[in-house]
């Protein structure tokens, strides 16, 4: 497990590496003009730094939401946060908003994403904790609402506006910049360390609240703190980068093939994957077809969900012989 | 160890537990029997602390069991629930390694050591859902030995096994109580198994009917009440007993 492990990090920098060298232009970090620099600094590596953030934060809030939800299915979108941050985003690039300036659409979106959390755990919420099935119920509801007034919203709006916010809903890196990463960072790690430091109570999460009850931990704290970990990280991927699907999904069930289910291991290895599928996917897509861009959250599914169903053939994850 | 003194519990304004007093002794065998629906789970249930009574007082050790930390608490007692999820996707060794959350520092037991007490030393990578159903409970019950609490409360742990099972569950929890000194305490509805414990509590509607030793307490009369039935009860020389009922007639009066 240690080796694969090894491996994978080392993979996952390999392909962060590359992707700065990669694009329209071939840049050679060791042999670079000022040209080379200007876009290997300015563009290239906020972009990929960006991609390994969001793609990290989407599997590790995916491995923590398919943990205290018990579901399979679950991904950090399932609460809705994502429809919530798409929603106002949309609004700000159909209005052609510029409130916050360059940060106005990260900014409509976090707001978007933070209510929209805020609303589904006041929804999860009773008799004194949060109760999966409500909350799992609630966030579907809520994504439907949100979808629902988006697609009415997009109807009704100009080519443009609409063709960006598109772009926008299926993951668009584009608006990469130094000045995002640093609050996307801090929310993200924030969000990490949550997670990491309740890795063992979503382990007990996962055997039903009694049992994590009777192994010291109080579930319905538990799942609070865990909630907000995934609440942040999500609100502060969808707000830098749009809706990137996928990763919050699957990736966590290959890293569950590979390495086991125990979340100590399984967060900080999603984080790894995450980040480098995304970075990977966020690479092709910008130069695939250069100069046109294809959204990430398209690539990264046309990567993934083949290497996925290659797994799901070939491992039998839960003994179902 | 473990005292609940005048309990009362209810459930959304239904009462379920009633004026309920029970304590548990070091190393005490002690079955909780009574009909489906009377109340042993939601007993177990307070007694782990996972429930608040509603009037009363639980102690643990004299202190009020709510006053512990989690972790303390669970470093005292654990509780295994009646129904286990098939779909955990953990490993026996995952799985029996929880056991050890509560701690820094880990009690002597090892996980291996727990592994091997249930009988499962060659499954340990084994997936939970490859298990079968009295493998599975063998695997928590592995976990919670490992847990090292010196009151375990199982919930129906007989439930849903064969007959040999059955037996070899009670064997190694009789064994783990004089090897560990620990005190089990354990709900169940089959009055087969009710002779081999110190002593039985027997519950209907929430109160304790009666309590003792089950050779001395389960008698025809209190089955009668306790699960509305009329059972004969076959004391044998060789000191077991056997309950029979009658024959019952179908529909066309046939035997």
């Amino acid at each position: 497990m240690k080796k694969q492990t090894l491996w994978m990090i080392i993979g996952s920098v390999c392909l962060a590496v590359l992707s700065l060298c990669v694009g329209p232009k071939w840049i050679n970090p060791l042999q670079m003009d000022e040209v080379s620099r200007q876009i290997l600094l300015s563009i290239r590596l906020p972009r990929v730094i960006l991609s390994l953030l969001m793609g990290g934060a989407l599997g590790a809030s995916g491995a923590v939401l398919q943990g205290i939800l018990r579901n399979p299915l679950a991904d950090p979108y399932i609460l809705g946060i994502s429809s919530g941050a798409a929603l106002l985003a949309a609004l700000g690039l159909l209005l052609g908003s510029t409130a916050f300036g360059f940060f106005t659409i990260p900014v409509f979106a976090f707001v978007g994403a933070v209510l929209t959390g805020i609303a589904v755990g006041a929804m999860g919420y009773r008799r004194g904790g949060l109760w999966p099935e409500r909350l799992l119920l609630a966030g579907v509801g809520v994504g439907f609402l949100f979808s629902s007034l988006l697609m009415l919203m997009m109807s009704l709006s100009s080519d443009e506006g609409m063709r960006r916010a598109i772009l926008w809903i299926f993951g668009d890196l584009a608006m990469a910049d130094w000045s995002l990463i640093p609050y996307g960072f801090v929310l993200i790690l924030i969000g990490l360390i949550l997670s990491l430091w309740r890795a063992k109570g979503l382990n007990a999460l996962m055997l039903g609240d009694d049992i994590a009850h009777s192994l010291g931990f109080n579930p319905g704290r538990e799942r609070w703190i865990l909630f907000l970990a995934v609440g942040l990280m999500t609100a502060a991927s969808v707000s830098m980068g749009g809706v990137v699907g996928f990763i919050g999904l699957l990736v966590p069930h290959i890293i569950r093939f590979v390495v086991g289910s125990d979340n100590r291991v399984l967060i900080p290895l999603s984080v790894v994957a995450g980040g480098a599928l995304l970075c990977t996917a966020d690479t092709i897509g910008r130069t695939a077809v250069a100069p046109m861009e294809l959204p990430s959250g398209i690539i990264t599914a046309v990567l993934g969900a083949p290497y996925f169903l290659y797994l799901l053939k070939q491992k039998d994850i839960l003994g179902e012989s | 160890m473990l005292d609940l003194s005048n309990v009362s519990f209810s459930y959304n304004g239904d009462p379920a537990i009633d004026n309920l007093c029970l304590s548990v002794e070091s190393g005490e065998f002690i079955g909780l029997i009574g009909a489906n629906g009377s109340g042993k789970s939601t007993i177990l249930k307070l007694a782990a602390g996972t429930l608040r009574p509603g009037a009363g007082e639980i102690t643990l050790w004299g202190k009020a069991i709510h006053h512990y930390r989690d972790r303390d608490r669970a470093k005292l007692v654990s509780y295994l629930p009646q129904m286990l999820d098939v779909h955990v996707p953990f490993r026996v060794n995952e799985l029996v390694r929880m056991g050890l959350y509560p701690y820094d520092i880990p009690p002597d037991l090892t996980p291996d050591e727990a592994v091997a007490t249930v009988g499962l030393a060659d499954k340990g990578d084994s997936l939970i859902g490859e298990l079968s159903g009295g493998e599975r409970r063998r695997a928590f019950l592995a976990m919670t030995l490992l847990q090292g609490a010196g009151i375990l409360l199982l919930d129906e742990p007989l439930a849903n096994l064969d007959i040999r099972f059955q037996i070899e569950l009670m064997r190694l929890l009789k064994d783990l109580r004089h090897q560990k000194h620990i005190s089990i305490v354990m709900a169940l509805h089959d009055i087969n198994l009710a002779f081999q414990f110190d002593k039985v509590y027997v519950v209907k509607e929430g109160r304790i009917i009666t309590e003792g030793r089950p050779l001395e307490t389960i008698t025809r009369d209190l089955l009668r009440e306790a699960f509305d039935v009329d059972v004969m009860i076959y004391h044998h020389e060789n000191g077991t007993v056997s309950f029979g009922f009658e024959r019952m007639e179908d529909k066309n009066g046939l035997r």
